[in-house]
């Protein structure tokens, strides 16, 4: 499981690829922390190298959540597979998140 | 400038220390009584008037005062309120907060004649009681009177533009234009009383509909963003949403239901209780949904939308919507994008084996 982060003007995009599953989830919870302080930023999570992700990594992806609508922030989840967007339909996410 | 005078700008000198501290107290009172109260207010600002301003009003009137201490207005603080119900409320909470100087403190909004408009606003003259403040090395703090001011946001508007144009014009205002003037602060004063009449309908229609929820006469309640928001509050879903959570023993995140309100509209639902019978009438293939797609998975976590989501989705393909009112509700709910399509066909075939796709 890889996590990059990179910085485009007001755009913080964290790309994730392989499988988000709970043994990799601290070493991607440590990696997004840089998403953690953003103000008022547009935060992409950028999933098109994801291939899997398990409730471990939902919980990621609420936990920046959160920490954007405190500072402003506002995120956006792009370009997840089909598998990864029925798991958001499942759980209820799906409403949750702007999904594009 | 005349020796009196001149005595009383000294002892604003020496005394500016104190008045600023007065009027961070003050401040600081106002502010938590407000939000103790649930008070919400435009504004609340205070200003300590400046030497300059006040070599101006000795200038005018200096003879009147016998010292800094006769002059009220050293220290002035303001509330600004929404609605003119609000005035009075936050009038009595001064009452309560401060000794009021009832002989120097003033009523604007009654002085007028029954047939003449103008500045409304109340002006309250306070000093700090030992209650809030004791310092016995200052009892000035308990000594020195300030003025508060209270008015709706209309009157301030227009005491800000009668100010402004009274000043700036450097001329004497012919009668034409103060009736003019004048004329407009009648219909402010009929503006803020019909704003406090809605207020209080629209309050007395909430709880209303509050006490028909309650009553359970959810047909006598039309369905909109009010009256959703409070039938919300009872926690309808929950039960569902917990069933679903216990396929995986799953943490349920509280999320907001109000997404689902357009989407009850385009299923057939006017009234609460019409709400109530969808849940009542599908929850359980609701729950068989949820248990077909959770059940495989080792999801631990979902959101508390889930299980009127499933509702949505099982009265969707019950009623014969197909993948297409599936695809309108992922467009509801997520934006429409090229994806919900594909959603709208997962969900269809996996529902497909499902009893209630064959009653």
């Amino acid at each position: 499981m890889k996590t990059t982060i990179t910085y485009n003007g007001n755009q913080i995009i964290a790309a994730f690829a392989g499988r988000l599953d709970t043994a990799a989830a601290v070493q991607t919870a440590e990696d997004v922390k840089p998403l953690q302080e953003a103000e008022n930023k547009e935060i992409i999570l950028d999933c098109e190298q994801l291939e899997y992700i398990s409730s471990s990594g939902l919980r990621i992806f609420l936990g920046i959540r959160k920490d954007a609508a405190t500072h402003g922030s506002k995120v956006i989840v792009r370009n997840i597979n089909a598998d990864i967007r029925q798991v958001f339909v499942m759980t209820g996410f799906i409403s949750l998140f702007e999904i594009q | 400038m005349d020796l009196h005078s001149q005595m009383i700008l000294s002892e604003y000198d020496a005394q500016l220390p104190l008045i600023q501290r007065l009027e961070q107290v003050v401040l600081r009172v106002l502010n938590e009584a407000l939000e103790r109260n649930g008070l919400l207010v435009t504004a609340v600002s205070s200003r300590i008037k400046t030497k300059e301003s006040l070599e101006g009003k000795l200038a005018l009137k200096g003879d009147k005062y016998h010292s800094l201490s006769d002059i009220t207005d050293i220290l002035g603080a303001r509330i600004i309120t929404f609605y003119t119900d609000d005035v009075d409320r936050i009038a009595a909470m001064a009452e309560q907060l401060f000794d009021i100087d009832w002989q120097n403190s003033v009523d604007k909004r009654r002085l007028h004649d029954l047939d003449s408009f103008g500045y409304n606003s109340l002006h309250y003259i306070c000093r700090l009681p030992k209650s809030l403040v004791d310092e016995p090395d200052c009892p000035q703090m308990n000594e020195m009177r300030f003025e508060l001011q209270l008015r709706t946001t209309l009157q301030h508007a227009w005491a800000s533009i009668n100010h402004d144009i009274g000043y700036k014009t450097g001329v004497e205002i012919p009668p034409v234009y103060l009736r003019q003037i004048n004329r407009l602060a009648g219909i402010l004063e009929m503006a803020d009383d019909e704003f406090s009449r809605i207020r209080t309908e629209i309050n007395d229609y909430r709880r209303r509909v509050q006490q028909l929820v309650q009553n359970g006469k959810l047909d006598d309640v039309q369905l909109d963003g009010d009256t959703f928001r409070s039938y919300l509050n009872a926690r309808p879903f929950e039960t569902l949403t917990r069933r679903i959570a216990a396929i995986n023993q799953a943490e349920i995140q509280e999320v907001s239901l109000m997404p689902y309100l357009p989407i009850l509209k385009v299923l057939g639902c006017h009234t609460l209780g019409d709400v109530s019978r969808l849940r009542n009438k599908y929850e359980e293939d609701a729950y068989t949904l949820a248990r077909h797609q959770l059940g495989n998975t080792d999801l631990d976590i979902i959101s508390s939308s889930v299980g009127i989501q499933n509702i949505c989705i099982v009265c969707i393909l019950a009623q014969g919507g197909g993948k297409i009112g599936l695809t309108r509700l992922f467009n509801s709910l997520n934006g429409e994008n090229e994806y919900n399509e594909m959603l709208a066909d997962i969900t269809f075939k996996q529902a497909q084996t499902l009893p209630f796709m064959n009653h």
